[in-house]
């Protein structure tokens, strides 16, 4: 189980930095910071998938990067298990397994040497990389090109591979910042058939996304983030009871719009 | 560290600018420059010296002997002209009309005994940086005048045994106390660095975008930032890579620059080369590239921090261009006159390298200098990996 309260994190703004009229009056901007993230708080069980959603800007990807402890936050906790990621966060990292928003691929190395890699940097022993390349790979149907360059894949191909290298050390924890953005219906299948593989097997996963298809036919649990601050966050059915006919994206314009808040922990 | 080393490594070996700035470069850089110029020089030359001057003499009567000197030779063609006022003339030259007039003063006699000094006029153009006219005419000039100083002499009874004790009472005859080797090294060491110091910063200039600035556009630093390793041990992995590129390229240098000095000195018979290729031995190349490894671990640690503070390779492009050019400045300091290897220019990063070459070719260095020179080079590396590592941990840079 992973759990977050209270994250927060401010970035300075860069000298002479401009603000738009929107900027100006998003309470976020103080100064000479913008606090990206103020209050963010949820938790994640075993086998349960959390839909991530809010608008652009809303602090999602932020969150992510703290909880994938690519940035610092200023304030707030992250447990995984019994194990503060913040005080060991290499330690963590072993645990974590993270798909940015972009594939991150390396071009010039093929889908097996770029999911090779990361194996690597996680200590695992190259029999046991292998192994594990080989299991992925079958899942992802990813065979046909493990030896093609990712500068000369598809878009489909190349998420497929970034999923296969962010989960190949077999993290505790799956969080991914929207996987199927830009890909084609067969390929988002596959992407999404290979969530409910991980739910099945009873690994956490927290995955951003705006696709609300996506979050009802996977999440148990769904987070709004709304200007930093986690504005819902309850079950499902929960946040589809906030319409009057289920509908999800009636449900996130309420919260959105501050018309509700849930903080329950029910499913 | 090493699994970061060894992947940047192998993706750079398949990138083709890389391949082209470590390795092509140097190794085709040395014949561009003792080759293509010297062949280019010399075609040059040659079409030069085999050019026909036409030219006008004005008042030719009043010195026969010189205007026969001039019609004999095998540059110049004589052709008519009615001018004879000098600004005329200088407008007749410029309009292509002929290429040089010499005007002796109507007043001249080659046989009068006055001892007065005759000024005559040449009209050419002084332009060009190989003054071939100029040179064919002082040598006739001074041949004339030779002509004029003994028959002048003679006739006041000097012989011509005794024109040179008067006109040149004193001669000296130069034996220099400096070996071949140590001429040579003062008129090329402090080239070799302003060769190779250079190509050292190129071999590790693009590397260290595309593993800095070039990661983080491609969305791959994230990934990497949240592997199970520490930031210090990434920036070494990619650090390391950068220098070897840099050596890389420093090797390929210094052995692309024996061989084909060789090659060039020997074989094409090119003789200031081979006279220092043989001048030149291998612990002098090998006490080069020692000086050349703390300087590339210089250049990769700045290079390096730069690229890592980019947002974009376009911006790190942006900062690196200047400094390319910024490398040039302490080097052309080492060529200035005057300026030697001492306890004080030993302490001048890249200047200290650049006047060690030197002493190294002139085969005059003082190994207590040199040895300061690396030492402090050294130090300097070593803090600047220092603030290279102490770079990459921090937020504000990585995610700007």
């Amino acid at each position: 189980m992973i759990e977050i309260r209270q994250l927060a994190k401010a970035f300075a703004l860069e000298k002479g930095q401009k603000l738009s009229e929107a900027e100006l009056q998003d309470v976020r901007y103080t100064g000479r910071s913008f606090c990206s993230v103020r209050d963010v708080s949820f938790s994640c069980a075993r086998g349960e998938v959390l839909g991530l959603l809010g608008p652009n800007g809303a602090g999602k990807t932020t969150t992510l990067r703290m909880l994938s402890t690519a940035l610092k936050p200023d304030a707030g906790s992250i447990l995984l298990g019994n194990e503060d990621v913040l005080k060991d966060p290499v330690l963590a990292r072993r645990k974590i397994g993270f798909l940015s928003s972009s594939t991150g691929l390396y071009g010039r190395l093929t889908a097996f040497e770029n999911v090779a890699y990361f194996a690597r940097l996680h200590g695992m022993s190259e029999l046991a990389l292998r192994q594990r390349i080989d299991e992925l790979f079958t899942m992802l149907d990813m065979h046909s090109f493990a030896s093609r360059r990712a500068e000369l894949m598809s878009s489909g191909m190349k998420q497929k591979t970034a999923i296969a290298r962010a989960v190949v050390h077999s993290p505790a924890l799956v969080v991914l910042d929207e996987p199927t953005t830009g890909l084609d219906i067969m390929t988002t299948q596959t992407v999404l058939d290979f969530i409910r593989g991980l739910k099945a097997a009873g690994t956490p996963v927290i995955f951003s996304t705006h696709h609300l298809d996506e979050v009802s036919s996977l999440c148990d649990r769904v987070v709004v983030i709304n200007q930093g601050i986690s504005a819902f966050d309850d079950s499902l059915s929960a946040f589809s009871n906030l319409s009057s006919n289920g509908d999800l994206r009636e449900a996130f314009m309420t919260v959105i719009k501050g018309e509700a808040k849930s903080c329950g922990k029910s499913i | 560290m090493w699994q970061v080393y060894i992947k940047e490594l192998l993706e750079l070996s398949r990138d083709r600018k890389t391949l082209m700035f470590v390795i092509l470069l140097p190794i085709l850089i040395f014949p561009v420059i003792f080759g293509l110029i010297a062949l280019v020089a010399a075609n040059v030359t040659a079409s030069k010296q085999a050019e026909e001057h036409r030219y006008v003499i004005i008042h030719a009567e009043r010195a026969p002997a010189f205007a026969e000197k001039l019609f004999y030779h095998k540059n110049f063609k004589q052709v008519s002209t009615e001018l004879t006022e000098p600004e005329a003339l200088r407008q007749a030259v410029r309009d292509g009309k002929f290429d040089l007039a010499v005007v002796i003063p109507a007043d001249f006699d080659a046989s009068s005994p006055t001892l007065a000094q005759s000024q005559w006029t040449v009209i050419y153009n002084t332009a060009p940086v190989l003054d071939l006219v100029g040179n064919y005419l002082k040598d006739l000039v001074k041949d004339y005048s030779r002509q004029l100083q003994l028959a002048r002499l003679e006739a006041v009874g000097i012989t011509g045994d005794q024109v040179d004790a008067v006109l040149e009472p004193v001669k000296i005859n130069k034996i220099s106390s400096a070996e071949n080797r140590e001429d040579l090294g003062e008129k090329l060491g402090g080239w070799i660095a302003y060769l190779l110091v250079p190509l050292c910063f190129m071999g590790c200039s693009y590397p260290a975008i595309d593993i800095g600035a070039g990661e983080k556009e491609r969305g791959t630093l994230e990934t990497l930032l949240i592997c199970p390793i520490s930031r210090t041990n990434l920036v070494l992995g990619k650090f390391m890579t950068v220098l070897t590129t840099g050596l890389a390229t420093a090797l390929i240098t210094v052995l692309s620059f024996g061989g084909w000095g060789y090659l060039i000195g020997s074989l094409a018979g090119v003789d200031v080369i081979a006279k220092a290729m043989a001048a030149l031995g291998l612990t002098d190349l090998l006490l080069i590239l020692a000086m050349l490894i703390p300087l590339t671990m210089i250049f990769a640690s700045v290079l390096l921090s730069l690229s890592i503070y980019a947002r974009s390779f376009k911006e790190a492009q942006n900062y690196i261009g200047p400094m390319s050019i910024l490398v040039f400045v302490p080097l052309a300091l080492a060529l200035l006159p005057g300026v030697e290897l001492t306890w004080k220019t030993a302490l001048i990063p890249m200047t200290n390298i650049s006047l060690c070459i030197k002493e190294l070719v002139k085969g005059t260095i003082d190994m207590g200098i040199l040895s300061l020179v690396i030492a402090s080079t050294v130090v300097l590396a070593g803090v600047l990996i220092a603030v290279c590592v102490h770079w990459f941990q921090r937020e504000k840079v990585l995610f700007r």
